[in-house]
């Protein structure tokens, strides 16, 4: 996998989900970061830090992403959410519009 | 509403699963402090929803939420009002329907400041007494209190509530100086006359009583009061006591662009220089609209009784009107539909208009779009006029009018034509030209080259192959024939029209081989077959297995879901004179969903005393056939 097609996705407390870049444009919100014109700091180095979305949240974040491209390709299966992180999922997804 | 993203959605669903999930998350008290409010919204309508809600639930919301729709919610009570009383944010409430509630309970929405819109609807325990918590509103602009207890006494002290925009009063008693005092009109009256030192023009009768009130009350009004009057757009009094006194000065409202007054005892109006839309109907009409200014749209007077009919109209200003409904109000001239230009929708049930007054249609009639003539005395040589002068028309009702076939021919040309009502007409199904029917021509034939997407063909003249045509109606898509002379051919023409959905073919003779070979257009949603005596339940039933897409309706179907429940084992059965009985006894009854099977009304012994009576009729199935084949040839 070459550099320039992933993209790092930083928690909160700091741990890095390096992911395909494909999968992270399923948000609007980091499509938009990395697709904007002008020299954002995300666009040059291929990574976005999230102070807000803790780890937890993030890591499930990044598996729908990989759901939903699989979803969008005919795969019909279930994306399971336990119900402890459904408010802080919903409000991550409400922030990165996916 | 905008619309949720497709994580979200997941997550509300998750979050809503059931009563277990909703434990899980329901003491994150940090997450939910912070939860924006479009995702709380969304959340609680869908707890809602999913009848997890619960009084105490509410609680984790007071800081987020800000639109609550608990309409129809039937155990909504105080302990309910306690907490959404403490939604700091709430900017709408919807408790309309909750027939539990009453004023004291209401009481914790007082002092509410972000509360902008309230709807009580039908929450008939709420009376007077409530109207002094929603003064405490201050910001409150859209008020709905229609069929409550609240009397006119209650609504007299609204007055105060300076935002309010939209106020739904219809069905309270509300009488003349409660609308007075409602509209702060004592009080502006006065600051009104005072600081613009003239009268208003129009003529207003005070009685002895509402002057003294006035001249009580003056003494507390600012000037202010104006422009707060000014706000109100929509009044709502259906079913009021308001009389002439108190609409007398509905013209304070420089705003006011819509006025209920539907069965109130109002003739007379004001001048209403801002007036789109005007109800009146079931009133009896003195003088209304005299003032050439109103904008008016919309103009609903169906049932209205008038007192002066040569000046109806005459003066109102029907630059605008686009809809007009006059249907059984007492209307003999049609003068003043000469001057409606751009009027669009048009009803006139039961009117008395006949032919000679047709040309009145006409005049109106170059953008006509949607025209009810249903239960007037237009007959086929008045349709005759119209034919060819209404080019724009998409709906046209002819319902019990004494047209006949000739109506065909003269509906053929109106070219825009999408939905024609001709039930409960004299029509045929040939035109009147040869010497017997079998020599003339099908008068459905000339409609082919219409885009007619809807026909009433209910309780008509016609006959199996006069239908014939309609099997090339290519846009047809609702079809309603109800008469005891269709068969089996009739399914068959039926069964070629390309995009019909929606097929009622009532109290026909059909029989279960016509059922059997009936081939259901693709497209077809929903087929009506009550009153088809001759159908038996497994004909319907084996019909509905081979088209799952189809909602057939008929007596027997209630039955299905009963049957399909693992009572497969019964004994099929053909219909007995007494259930045939049975079915059309229950035509008559409503139905109501807790007693949908008649066989619940008998014991297991009489039910199986029942099946053994059943009558020898003759074979359906074969008669049905020996009729289909014949009509065929």
């Amino acid at each position: 996998m070459r550099k320039e097609d992933t993209v790092k996705l930083i928690s909160a407390e700091g741990f890095e989900f390096v992911v395909d870049k494909e999968a992270a444009m399923v948000s609007q919100t980091i499509h938009n970061m990395l697709t904007s014109p002008g020299s954002f700091a995300e666009r040059q180095h291929g990574e976005v830090t999230f102070p807000e979305i803790s780890t937890t949240i993030l890591e499930k974040i990044c598996q729908y992403f990989y759901w939903h491209l699989q979803f969008a390709s005919g795969k019909e299966t279930e994306f399971p959410i336990e119900p402890e992180l459904t408010l802080e999922l919903m409000m991550a997804a409400n922030y990165l519009h996916t | 509403m905008k619309k949720e993203s497709e994580l979200v959605g997941l997550c509300i669903e998750a979050a809503c699963e059931s009563r277990e999930s909703v434990e899980k998350w329901r003491l994150q008290r940090r997450s939910l402090h912070r939860l924006p409010s479009p995702l709380a919204d969304a959340l609680l309508r869908r707890l809602i929803s999913r009848r997890l809600l619960f009084p105490s639930l509410l609680e984790v919301f007071k800081h987020s939420v800000e639109e609550v729709d608990l309409r129809r919610e039937s155990s909504v009570d105080a302990e309910w009002m306690a907490y959404l009383g403490a939604f700091r944010h709430l900017r709408y409430l919807n408790l309309a329907d909750c027939r539990r509630l009453n004023s004291s309970a209401l009481w914790p929405i007082t002092g509410m400041t972000s509360l902008q819109e309230l709807d009580l609807s039908r929450c008939f325990k709420v009376n007077d007494a409530v109207i002094n918590h929603i003064l405490s509103i201050p910001n409150l602009e859209k008020l709905r209190i229609s069929q409550t207890s609240v009397t006119a006494k209650g609504v007299k002290l609204l007055a105060s509530l300076k935002n309010l925009s939209l106020l739904d009063l219809g069905g309270l008693p509300v009488d003349d100086v409660a609308l007075i005092s409602l509209q702060a009109y004592f009080n502006v009256w006065i600051v009104w006359i005072n600081l613009l030192q003239k009268f208003l023009r129009c003529a207003v009768h005070f009685t002895a009583d509402t002057l003294k009130h006035t001249s009580q009350m003056s003494g507390s009004t600012s000037v202010l009061d104006i422009i707060v009057l000014k706000r109100m757009q929509y009044i709502d009094l259906w079913g009021s006591k308001i009389s002439n006194e108190g609409a007398a000065v509905l013209n304070m409202f420089p705003k006011l662009t819509y006025l209920n007054l539907a069965w109130t005892s109002v003739t007379k109006l004001p001048k209403l220089s801002s007036l789109e839309c005007l109800d009146m109907s079931n009133c009896t009409i003195d003088s209304i609209l005299e003032d050439d200014k109103a904008p008016l749209i919309k103009l609903i007077l169906s049932g209205a009784t008038f007192l002066n009919e040569a000046e109806a109209f005459l003066y109102a200003n029907s630059d605008f009107i686009s809809f007009l409904d006059v249907g059984h109000s007492s209307l003999h001239r049609f003068f003043f539909l000469s001057k409606m230009k751009v009027i669009e929708h048009l009803n006139l049930t039961s009117c008395m208009m006949g032919d000679d007054s047709i040309d009145m249609v006409v005049c109106a009639g170059g953008n006509l779009k949607s025209l009810n003539l249903s239960g007037t005395r237009v007959s086929s040589a008045g349709l005759g006029i119209l034919a060819g002068r209404v080019p724009n028309l998409e709906i046209l009702s002819l319902s019990q009018t004494p047209v006949d076939d000739n109506a065909i021919l003269f509906i053929s040309m109106m070219p825009s034509l999408k939905d024609v009502d001709l039930s409960n007409t004299n029509i045929k199904g040939f035109l009147p030209q040869g010497k017997t029917d079998v020599d003339s021509p099908l008068s459905l034939m000339v409609l082919q080259n219409l885009k007619l997407e809807r026909l009433n063909l209910e309780h008509t003249q016609f006959r199996d192959e006069a239908l014939y045509p309609l099997s090339s109606f290519q846009e047809l898509r609702y079809l309603s024939l109800k008469s005891a002379s269709l068969a089996d051919i009739s399914l068959y023409y039926l069964s070629s029209i390309p995009k019909l959905t929606n097929l009622s073919i009532c109290d026909a003779v059909l029989t279960n081989y016509g059922l059997d070979t009936f081939k259901a257009p693709e497209t077809l949603k929903l087929l009506d077959l009550r009153g088809c005596w001759l159908l038996s339940e497994d004909t319907i039933l084996s019909f509905c297995r081979n088209h799952p897409g189809v909602d057939v309706r008929h007596e027997f179907g209630t039955v299905f879901p009963f049957n399909e429940n693992g009572l497969k084992h019964s004994s099929p059965s053909r219909p007995t004179s007494r259930t045939v009985q049975l079915a059309k006894k229950k035509d008559q009854i409503p139905v109501t969903p807790y007693f949908s099977d008649q066989r619940l009304k008998y014991s297991r012994d009489e039910l199986l005393a029942l099946r053994f009576t059943s009558l020898p009729l003759a074979s359906s199935s074969e008669s049905g056939s020996l009729i289909f084949e014949k009509q065929l040839d």
